[in-house]
């Protein structure tokens, strides 16, 4: 769970907001590409899920379990809606949808990280 | 994109809002579902008032989605009492912190949650007001 593709998971999120800040400053509506970058991020927290799910059958390590299966399941779905909501804007507000879950999803990483180590 | 669709909630800054508004209403509603279901004891007030708040949340995120006049209305009413829940709530909590042993989403004005909980419904009665539909 503190693995190296956790950690992709947080380098990708703070690239997309980068990637979205800029274009939000430049003004200019979201491509293509950062569009299939926010579904690339969703199919990686899909992976993140699977793989955390697997991990936690093969411990016994006491920690909130419910908790951490709720993260994982739910996680997805904010760069899923992030991409829709995103998809259907032609305005620049796209790109601000897409700063913002590109910030929160690495919090929602080190969240999930606290919660594998019981904190 | 038609005339009547311009000034909806949902659109521009407020498609923004409503991804604010989406993640504190999945956040506030599976964190309550999973602290009722397993730790209810603990700290019933605080417990109940983050349940409360979950679902203003949940129905502040639906009707600013939808952009229409009658959730316009809808979303007034819950983002009214998201910032009247934020303020009595985070006065409380400074007040009879033995109440509050556990934090809910509200308690000290959101400290916990960076006061986005309190600049949020300050944000959306904003947006509501600024993207008032002109009478036609």
């Amino acid at each position: 769970m503190t693995g190296l593709f956790s950690t992709a998971t947080i380098v990708v999120g703070l690239l997309i907001a980068v990637w979205a800040a800029v274009l939000l400053i430049m003004n200019k509506p979201v491509g293509r590409a950062l569009q299939s970058a926010v579904l690339a991020l969703t199919g990686m927290f899909v992976v993140l899920a699977i793989g955390g799910i697997v991990q936690m059958i093969g411990t016994d390590r006491e920690f909130a379990r419910a908790e951490f299966v709720g993260y994982l399941l739910l996680s997805p779905l904010i760069p899923l809606g992030a991409w829709w909501w995103a998809k259907n804007d032609e305005s620049r507000a796209g790109s601000g949808v897409i700063l913002v879950i590109g910030l929160v999803m690495p919090v929602l990483v080190v969240r999930i990280q606290q919660v594998w180590a019981g904190v | 994109m038609s005339d009547t669709h311009r000034n909806a909630t949902n659109q521009g800054f407020g498609r923004v809002l409503v991804v604010l508004y989406a993640i504190f209403a999945i956040g506030a509603t599976s964190r309550s579902v999973l602290q009722i279901s397993t730790r209810f004891n603990e700290a019933p007030i605080a417990y109940t008032l983050s349940a409360f708040a979950a679902i203003v949340y949940v129905v502040a995120t639906i009707a600013l989605a939808r952009g229409h006049e009658t959730s316009r209305r809808v979303a007034y009413v819950a983002i009214t009492i998201e910032l009247v829940g934020v303020l009595v709530v985070g006065a409380a909590s400074l007040i009879w912190s033995d109440a509050f042993p556990r934090a809910s989403v509200w308690s000290y004005f959101g400290m916990g949650y960076l006061f986005i909980p309190l600049v949020l419904p300050i944000l959306g009665l904003w947006w509501l007001r600024r993207s008032t539909s002109s009478p036609a």
